[in-house]
């Protein structure tokens, strides 16, 4: 079996394009991960080469562009933001709200993972989501924090969005 | 008088000794006999295998045979076949492993010494009301243009079709250019599009002088969907097909059922095109032409028999025009062989090799393609590969051969929008939506930003109306299928 390093659909071996996504897997498990640009004016907007930076200061924010979404989302976090879609049968109201963002169809759990703030940095935890989350393609295990820098890709579920600093 | 060449049926050469003969036999029939293997393509090679073995099996009927081949010149090949893989060595595994296979046609002959294929061909002309105005025009237009293009030895008639269908121009020598084109002129455009009688009539024309040395070709034009007798259609193509006639669809505008016309094509191993403004019609319809004469050989159709332990799981045709060929029809027919561009035939394969199977070389399948030779006499050429790859427990790196990954990147381009309309088709607008946007991001990775936001755009209608628009439908359909590389140099 080879995993398709971008949409994780199990391929057959000996396949040289993921049947799911239409990646080429020849590639792009030679060079581990590829980077991803988000087919909007965020790619333009970043213009960023290899890493971006992984300092978040005290007065930073978040911009989230969402794919499909018209509006970028600006959010100035706390030193957490609770991400996932509401559920008003348990109450659940997370701090960032994607129900209207197509959450359900693609799978982001209730609960799906956090944003947290550390010293200069911002960090990205699963919180044993259904579908996982990922950065830049790779999935995180849950409950372990993972740092995030400016521009990555991040998927919950089938939901992809990128994230900058402002 | 046709003669197959039974040696390259067999696989052996004709110098082989009976034994030989009979040995070769006996391997073929443990892979492709019906009742060890059930593929289609292997019951029509074996078919084909049996004739073969019967008749050369016996030393007095392989003499005769033997005498008959000599008259007819089968002993020098116009046919050169190659086959790309996209590895040579497996695992020994249980789990089915993917081999794609990239077949590339062309012709032996000197390109330079080969004149243009005299061709006999008809033009079926929509004229109905919707054809009115820009359209009719550039219709007349390029049919003109056509007109002054052809040589005075090629044939050419003209139908048109509303209500019912009309010949225009019955089947004659292209040497009144004038009295034919003001005869064009004449067209209006009124009523309904009933296609069935349109096709009938051409297909009728080009029988009327069918020559086995010409292109016989009918090109239909059309901007609208035929109601009710598209089945009608499609067995008249198969009709058409079984004569030696090839069938080209142009479509114009939006409201045409390209799937129809893919269909239609794909029963002769013709072409079908989208053709998105009035004015292009005219530089389609001349490629389209241009490439019927430089044909080299008619009427080519390819078995694909794939070896017991391997399943056929598509077969494309990457060049020229890309067309998904549905492997139930074996052999499948592919149309005129082009001797500048070629043929290109992308095969995936599944191949179940066992996790105990012995180290060394296995058989995958054979392939044979199966052509008639334009020239002074008619010759029907046979060209087989037998296709094997190496069981190694640990098998050497390899790199897959980089045209084999340049056409499937752009392949995967196509068929994912071909599995969008399918999940569209079955309902699952989430699936459709989600195969749209990979569509997209991979149209992005590549460069194309135009046809990216048209899958983007289309992408969010899905989502939110569940139907896909009938032009971004196409514009995505045979925008990707253009990206596809030709095989040889492309002259324009």
């Amino acid at each position: 079996m080879i995993e398709c390093p971008y949409c994780h659909h199990n391929n057959m071996e000996g396949a040289l394009v993921c049947v799911e996504c239409g990646l080429s897997l020849w590639g792009n498990l030679q060079d581990e991960l590829p980077t991803r640009e988000l087919p909007d004016e965020a790619s333009e907007l970043s213009a960023k080469s290899g890493w971006g930076t992984a300092t978040f200061l005290e007065r930073n924010q978040i911009i989230l562009h969402i794919r499909d979404a018209s509006e970028p989302l600006t959010i100035a976090p706390g030193t957490e933001v609770l991400i996932g879609r509401r559920d008003t049968s348990s109450g659940i109201v997370p701090d960032l709200d994607l129900t209207n963002y197509g959450a359900l169809e693609k799978g982001v759990s209730r609960v799906h993972a956090a944003l947290r703030r550390g010293d200069d940095v911002l960090s990205l935890v699963d919180l044993d989501s259904a579908n996982g989350t990922f950065i830049n393609g790779q999935r995180l295990a849950s409950n372990q924090p993972r740092l995030v820098r400016d521009g990555d890709e991040i998927r919950l579920g089938k939901l992809v969005m990128h994230i900058y600093f402002k | 008088m046709e003669l197959a060449d039974y040696y390259g049926i067999l696989g052996v050469l004709p110098s082989a000794s009976n034994e030989d003969i009979r040995l070769t036999y006996r391997q073929a029939a443990r892979l492709f006999h019906p009742d060890v293997n059930r593929a289609p393509g292997a019951s029509a090679l074996f078919r084909d295998i049996n004739t073969a073995y019967e008749v050369l099996s016996s030393p007095a009927s392989r003499a005769d045979y033997d005498r008959l081949a000599c008259d007819l010149g089968l002993d020098t090949p116009n046919i050169h076949m190659d086959v790309v893989y996209s590895r040579r060595h497996l695992k020994p595994l249980d789990e089915p492993q993917m081999v794609y296979a990239l077949l590339r046609v062309r012709s032996l002959q000197d390109i330079g010494l080969v004149t243009d294929a005299p061709l006999n061909i008809c033009l079926v002309i929509d004229r109905s009301t919707s054809m009115q105005g820009s359209r009719m025009h550039h219709v007349k237009a390029a049919a003109h243009r056509l007109i002054d293009e052809l040589h005075e030895d090629d044939i050419v008639s003209v139908v048109s079709f509303s209500d019912n269908a009309e010949v225009l121009i019955p089947a004659q020598c292209a040497e009144d250019q004038r009295g034919m084109k003001s005869v064009i002129s004449t067209l209006r455009a009124a009523g309904a599009t009933a296609m069935y009688s349109g096709l009938q009539d051409g297909i009728a024309q080009v029988r009327r002088r069918l020559n086995t040395n010409y292109v016989n070709h009918v090109v239909l034009i059309t901007d609208g969907r035929t109601y009710g007798d598209e089945k009608a259609c499609l067995n008249l193509a198969a009709e058409a097909r079984e004569q030696g006639i090839g069938i080209s669809g142009l479509g114009i505008g939006d409201d045409w059922n390209d799937r129809f016309l893919d269909n239609l094509a794909k029963q002769t191993g013709g072409s079908s095109a989208y053709i998105s403004t009035p004015q292009s019609v005219s530089s389609f319809l001349q490629k389209r032409i241009r490439s019927l004469a430089t044909a080299f050989a008619e009427r080519s159709s390819l078995i694909i028999a794939p070896a017991p332990n391997t399943n056929l799981e598509s077969a494309i045709r990457t060049a020229p025009d890309p067309m998904s060929m549905d492997t139930s029809i074996q052999p499948c027919p592919l149309g005129s062989l082009d001797g500048q561009v070629g043929l290109a035939v992308v095969i995936q394969f599944h191949v179940t090799t066992g996790s105990d199977a012995v180290n060394g070389e296995i058989p995958i399948g054979r392939v044979d393609l199966t052509a008639e030779v334009l020239g002074q006499s008619r010759r029907i050429e046979r060209v087989a590969r037998m296709l094997t790859v190496e069981i190694s427990p640990t098998p050497p790196p390899e790199d897959p051969p980089i045209e084999l990954l340049d056409v499937l990147g752009k392949l995967s381009l196509y068929q994912l929008q071909d599995r969008a309309r399918e999940a569209l088709d079955g309902g699952d607008y989430v699936e459709a939506t989600r195969k749209l946007e990979y569509l997209a991001t991979r149209l992005f990775e590549s460069g194309e930003q135009q046809l990216g936001n048209a899958a983007l755009s289309e992408a969010q209608r899905v989502a939110h109306t569940h139907l896909l628009s009938e032009e971004g439908a196409k514009e995505l359909k045979y925008g990707t299928r253009a990206l596809l590389p030709p095989l040889g140099d492309k002259d324009d």
